[in-house]
């Protein structure tokens, strides 16, 4: 028996969180990826370098969470369970690097539901899209997340 | 040299961007992930929440093997060159599994003295099963 989920919460626009970017996180999330580029770890290299200090890797902002607007807030509002989830696709669109000590704003909203019968049995999808800005509202990177809920 | 700048003149469509070979992937490794990333989904850490959920076993976060791509690219372009980086995760990454980054360059464009290569990327599993398809655009500086 497949589950349902709550379609309600198209076009829904979670609350706008604050992000400051910290320099150890940075280089915690590059290190578990095992890429060890300077840029990312050598705060020396990232002083010399084009942005004045290190930067953040492509995918660093999949970090930026807070509890009532990222991916558990979102199974909460659909109604499932931790377990039925995949990541089905990933976009970044990245305008200006991230770097340590900045504040970024998040905005995500949900752009699409949709429900399909895959290989493995009926799934639906969730597409979200997070823009993050800095202080003066000017667009930093955008992300698009699509989950896939196995119902 | 490993951190290398490739120029945009020297890049032709067709080209492949040297392979990136990852893994064994271990279990510390999805740990280190989950903190860094702060995704604590317990199926990429615990086997009997993941059989249970029907995934056969703990798998990588996708994340992680999208981690793997961008570190491909940069490798090759330079740090901060990626545009825009889009993927699907078309198969799950088991513990042990090798996960190797490829791309080919798809076209190039010139604008304002920004210089984009437009990239098809993928990831592919010691059988060469693909794990990753996608996307990229990256800015390459041009010779003086």
């Amino acid at each position: 028996m497949p589950i349902t989920i709550n379609k309600g919460i198209l076009g829904k626009e979670y609350p706008p969180y604050a992000v400051t970017v910290e320099r150890g996180k940075i280089k915690e999330f590059a290190r578990a990826i095992g890429d060890l580029n300077p840029f990312y770890l050598d705060d020396s290299v990232g002083r010399a370098s084009p942005w004045g200090d290190v930067i953040a890797p492509p995918t660093f902002a999949i970090s930026f969470r807070d509890e009532v607007a990222d991916s558990s807030a979102l199974l909460r509002d659909l109604g499932v369970d931790i377990s039925r989830v995949l990541h089905g696709e990933q976009e970044f669109e990245i305008f200006r690097q991230l770097t340590p000590g900045q504040t970024y704003l998040c905005r995500t909203k949900v752009l699409d539901v949709y429900e399909k019968t895959g290989r493995s049995g009926p799934v639906a999808f969730v597409v979200r899209e997070t823009a993050v800005t800095d202080r003066t509202n000017e667009i930093v990177a955008t992300m698009r997340h699509v989950t896939v809920v196995r119902l | 040299m490993k951190y290398g700048t490739v120029h945009f003149e020297d890049v032709q469509v067709g080209d492949e961007i040297p392979p990136l070979v990852k893994g064994p992937i271990q279990q510390i490794q999805l740990t280190r992930y989950a903190g860094a990333s702060g995704d604590f989904n317990p199926i990429h850490q615990d086997q009997e929440f993941a059989r249970a959920a029907g995934m056969g076993g703990v798998f990588a976060h996708g994340m992680l093997s999208m981690g793997f791509v961008a570190q491909a690219l940069t490798d090759w372009a330079g740090a901060g060159g990626v545009h825009k980086l889009g993927v699907r995760f078309a198969a799950l990454v088991r513990l042990k599994d090798i996960v190797t980054c490829k791309g080919r360059v798809l076209a190039k464009s010139s604008k304002d003295d920004v210089h984009l290569v437009e990239l098809e990327v993928w990831a592919e599993n010691q059988r060469g099963e693909k794990v990753v398809t996608g996307k990229a655009t990256l800015a390459l500086p041009a010779h003086e």
